[in-house]
């Protein structure tokens, strides 16, 4: 009985116009996008934590949401968007809006290019090295051992991707060189998109 | 001074370990086993030069704060940067600054578009009010005003892409089958499009006038009856022949001013239709090439693409999520495979490489003399099926048809020759995609062409009884027809039986041999391009072709659907998008080339034969296509008529050619000019990153120097304190 009145609360603070255009001006939500959002949000939440006003989401929970259980990089979507000082991939109800505006249909290229390099930049360090590549192809054939492509297949490849858009020869890719190959890509924009 | 280097030094592994603090357990120990290098005594430069961008001096630079993922995480930092009191207050300033500097890079970016967390946009906002308010009210209005305009714009075309059809269901065709054939299919909605276009277009400049003004008096009342039956829908005769599906029916009606009637309209009607579809398709064209060229080889990114842009974040099944990786995987190797083929191409032998070249020649001389024997076939069949006359209704009609069928056999049987021998040819894959791809166009576009020609010389030597357009309109009309009804029967008799006794029986025989059915992109497409052109080429002879086309279109639409989702399974080997969308287009291009160039032929030919026996349709009574427009330029002002001379003459043509050729020229310097300044800017790119390098290598030995010196004097001062006590 509590909860649902506290739906009701917390539903209504969303309503207010004030709110909803902030988040829409900050976002690249619609009024309806950020609604769902809310709806879809409060589901992960527990009877308790939904009289709590900033609750955290764990990581746990927001992988179960079937938009992101197929998805490789499922956790690091998470540990990108998130701001606890743990760094343990939970996220707030804004934290989530962010991630779904990234993902949205009217986000810019850069925008999305620029989450792209951070969700692939597996150590946080900045640039994408041998490394991160590494791990970037083996989330993308599947990390089961005999999916996986072999280590000579695998050097062959880092450097084939290395020669071509590591532009001033310094063994990594960075933001920039990362976003001058993006940018050529016309099925981009297209495919990085989650839409609840 | 030593202790304060020491200090730094372990606030910048606390730093790490914060940023990190979520990785993986080897990850810390892999930071540790890097410290512990850091602090062993070794001070070569080439040793750490793969790893410079891991140095302390580098996370400061402002490039690399500029992307830096940690501005959200900035307040947790700076307390922890002040609950470590001994740092020099310099340090910590200067890290603010330069993150402040590269946060507000943009004041005027709109807030949404910056890459930092709600929180960190919020704040950025208290800023820009603070800075809207210095502006002023008129500029805030037109700021707030841009955002509602920007926000009704992306809801029209929200709202427009909904409106879209069959969104849905491309999505879960991509989904199982990937983006080839999702292309396939977006390319058929195309051509819907396009047909639903030409439609209109026929509606109001031909079909539209026709009905409301009537036909001449002379023309009998549009009547089913008589010696009508079912059979004339397929053989295009009887009824159909008078029905304004066909050229005859428009007749001059009561529409008869000397620049607004029936024959001139239909001409524009025709000529608008051909030029748009024109327009259309190379902008289509363009807009593919373009990628594609940047795509090109001097710009290749093909790997990278394939890994940064690999991966379809849309997928929701699991199942789709698994396909998606067998594709990438499988893509990957195919990439993989090609190199180490043109590596193994490379050395081949001089013996090894005389021998393939005689085979591939006479592989190529086989499928000339197999195109050569397709012709001939086709030549037979039209003049069998146009000399026919007097059996039973049942021959009567396979005859009729027999020379769509034959087309329809040839171009069914030979692009599967054709595969089979290119994998004899040592190509690479795509190479052979590609050669079977090309040759296939060639025989589908030839074999159309020829039997227009055969057509064309035969309806010509007939004196014909009746109207020759109509004759070669439903030519065209059946050809369409078969068309259809092929695809119809492949689907439901062919590929669906197979499927089913593949379900029933998996161990037979005959499913063995049969084997698995893929959808195999190139050859559908090619189907679609064959059925448009042959649209473009009788739109001319027989109006209502569109019409026709859009339904057969859509069927179709429904039918590929039923056998891509039910009988075929999905190709291990990915066809990309972009590129193969450019491929369609190209052929639609060369498709409707060919029709033009047909009808203009035609048209020409009628001009330079007058002594035409009977008139039919729009231009009877000896006009012809060209005096009609003589009499309308005529009946205008002498203004107009004079500037229409001048258009249409030699002094008009000179300047324009002149005016293309210098603005060719001026955007041919202006591409060659930007290509040098992007070399010149790669090499600029190339250097300031050789000198950051060199920089950060220097900055890291001075300070490992200090450091070692520091350490030594400590040790020194151990050591005496240890001879002292």
């Amino acid at each position: 009985m509590s909860s649902s009145a506290h739906l009701k609360l917390t539903s209504n603070s969303y309503h207010s116009n004030s709110c909803f255009f902030s988040l829409q001006e900050l976002t690249f939500l619609t009024k309806q996008e950020i609604l769902l959002a809310h709806k879809r949000f409060t589901e992960l939440l527990s009877k308790e934590e939904k009289d709590l006003p900033n609750t955290r989401v764990s990581m746990e929970r927001i992988l179960s949401l079937p938009e992101l259980k197929s998805n490789p990089f499922r956790e690091r979507i998470c540990h990108v968007f998130s701001t606890s000082a743990h760094q343990d991939g939970s996220l707030t109800f804004e934290d989530f809006l962010d991630l779904l505006s990234a993902f949205s249909d009217s986000a810019t290229l850069e925008i999305k290019s620029h989450y792209a390099f951070r969700i692939f930049d597996f150590d946080d360090d900045g640039t994408l090295d041998c490394g991160d590549l590494e791990k970037l192809v083996n989330c993308l054939t599947g990390e089961t051992d005999d999916t996986r492509l072999g280590p000579e297949e695998m050097r062959q490849l880092i450097n084939n991707i290395l020669e071509e858009s590591d532009i001033d020869k310094d063994g990594t890719v960075n933001l920039s060189e990362f976003q001058h190959v993006i940018s050529r890509s016309p099925d981009f924009v297209s495919s990085f998109k989650i839409v609840l | 001074m030593s202790d304060n280097l020491c200090e730094e030094r372990r606030l910048v592994v606390v730093k790490e370990e914060v940023q990190g603090g979520e990785k993986m357990e080897e990850h810390r120990t892999v930071n540790f086993m890097r410290l512990l290098s850091d602090e062993s005594t070794h001070s070569t430069l080439s040793e750490d030069s793969c790893e410079y961008y891991q140095t302390e001096i580098f996370d400061q630079l402002p490039s690399i704060q500029a992307c830096r993922p940690g501005q959200c995480t900035q307040g947790f930092l700076e307390v922890c940067e002040a609950k470590q009191d001994n740092t020099e207050p310099g340090e910590k300033l200067r890290n603010r600054h330069l993150s402040r500097g590269s946060r507000d890079k943009e004041p005027m970016q709109p807030l949404r578009n910056l890459a930092l967390c709600i929180q960190a946009k919020r704040s950025a906002r208290i800023q820009r009010k603070m800075q809207i308010s210095n502006i002023g009210f008129w500029e805030s209005w037109r700021r707030s005003q841009s955002i509602n305009r920007r926000r009704v714009w992306e809801q029209m075309g929200g709202a427009l892409s909904g409106i879209l059809p069959w969104q849905h269901m491309l999505h879960a065709i991509e989904g199982r089958f990937g983006v080839g054939v999702k292309a396939y299919f977006v390319f058929l909605r195309y051509l819907i499009y396009l047909n639903l276009l030409h439609c209109a277009l026929v509606w109001g400049f031909i079909l539209g006038p026709t009905v409301f003004h009537g036909r001449s008096n002379g023309s009998e009342p549009l009547r089913f009856g008589g010696n009508d039956s079912i059979l004339d829908f397929f053989l295009g005769k009887g009824y159909v022949d008078r029905s304004p599906v066909f050229y005859g029916f428009y007749t001059r009606g009561s529409l008869n001013l000397s620049c607004l009637n029936t024959p001139l309209l239909y001409l524009t009607g025709i000529l608008t239709i051909l030029f748009l579809s024109l327009i259309m398709v190379v902008r289509r064209t363009t807009v593919g090439f373009k990628h594609r060229w940047m795509l090109g080889k001097r710009y290749s990114m093909n790997v990278s693409y394939k890994i940064f842009c690999g991966w379809d974040f849309t997928i929701l099944d699991p199942a789709a999520a698994t396909l998606k990786h067998s594709f990438i995987r499988n893509d990957l190797k195919l990439f993989l495979e090609e190199q180490s083929f043109s590596l193994r191409e490379a050395q081949r032998t001089l013996g090894q490489k005389v021998r393939l070249y005689l085979l591939r020649l006479i592989l190529n001389v086989l499928v000339l003399s197999l195109l050569g024997g397709a012709f001939y076939l086709i030549f037979y069949a039209t003049e069998t099926s146009l000399y026919e006359s007097g059996h039973h209704w049942l021959v009567s009609l396979f005859l009729q048809y027999l020379a769509p069928i034959t087309i329809a056999f040839v171009n069914l049987l030979l692009p599967h020759v054709f595969r089979k021998i290119s994998s004899f040819e040592d190509y690479s894959f795509t190479m052979q995609v590609n050669t079977t791809l090309v040759r296939s166009i060639f025989l589908k576009l030839a074999s159309l062409g020829i039997y227009l020609f055969f057509l064309f010389k035969t309806t010509k030597e007939r004196q014909q009884r009746h109207c020759r357009e109509n004759q070669f309109g439903r030519e065209v009309y059946k050809l369409c027809i078969f068309n259809f009804l092929a695809t119809f029967c492949t689907a439901f008799l062919l590929n669906y039986p197979r499927k089913l006794v593949q379900e029933k029986y998996p161990t037979s025989l005959l499913s063995r041999l049969s084997g698995k059915q893929h959808f195999l992109i190139p050859f559908n497409v090619l189907d679609l391009v064959y059925s448009q052109t042959v649209s473009w080429v009788g739109i001319y002879y027989c109006p209502l072709l569109p019409l026709i086309g859009t339904v057969t279109l859509v069927a179709t639409f429904y039918i590929k659907k039923f056998t891509v989702l039910r009988c075929c399974v999905a190709e291990d080997r990915m066809f990309r998008a972009s590129t193969s969308s450019v491929l369609f287009h190209f052929m639609l291009l060369l498709g409707l080339i060919m029709a033009a160039t047909t009808v203009g032929v035609d048209l020409y030919q009628q001009d330079a034969t007058l002594n035409r026996m009977c008139s039919c349709g729009p231009f009877g009574n000896g006009e012809t296509v060209f005096n009609v427009a003589g009499v309308c330029v005529n009946s205008l002002p002498r203004l107009a008529r004079s500037t229409l001379s001048y258009l249409a003459s030699e002094a008009f043509a000179l300047p324009l050619i002149l005016a293309e050729i210098i603005i060719l020229t001026s955007y041919v310097s202006r591409g060659r000019a930007n290509q040098k300044a992007i070399e010149r800017l790669k090499d600029m790119l190339v250097m300031s990153s050789s000198d950051k390098r060199f920089l950060v290598k220097q900055h890291t030995t001075l300070l490992r120097r200090r450091r070692d010196k520091c350490r030594a004097r400590a040790e020194a001062v151990g050591e005496d304190s240890v001879v002292s006590g």
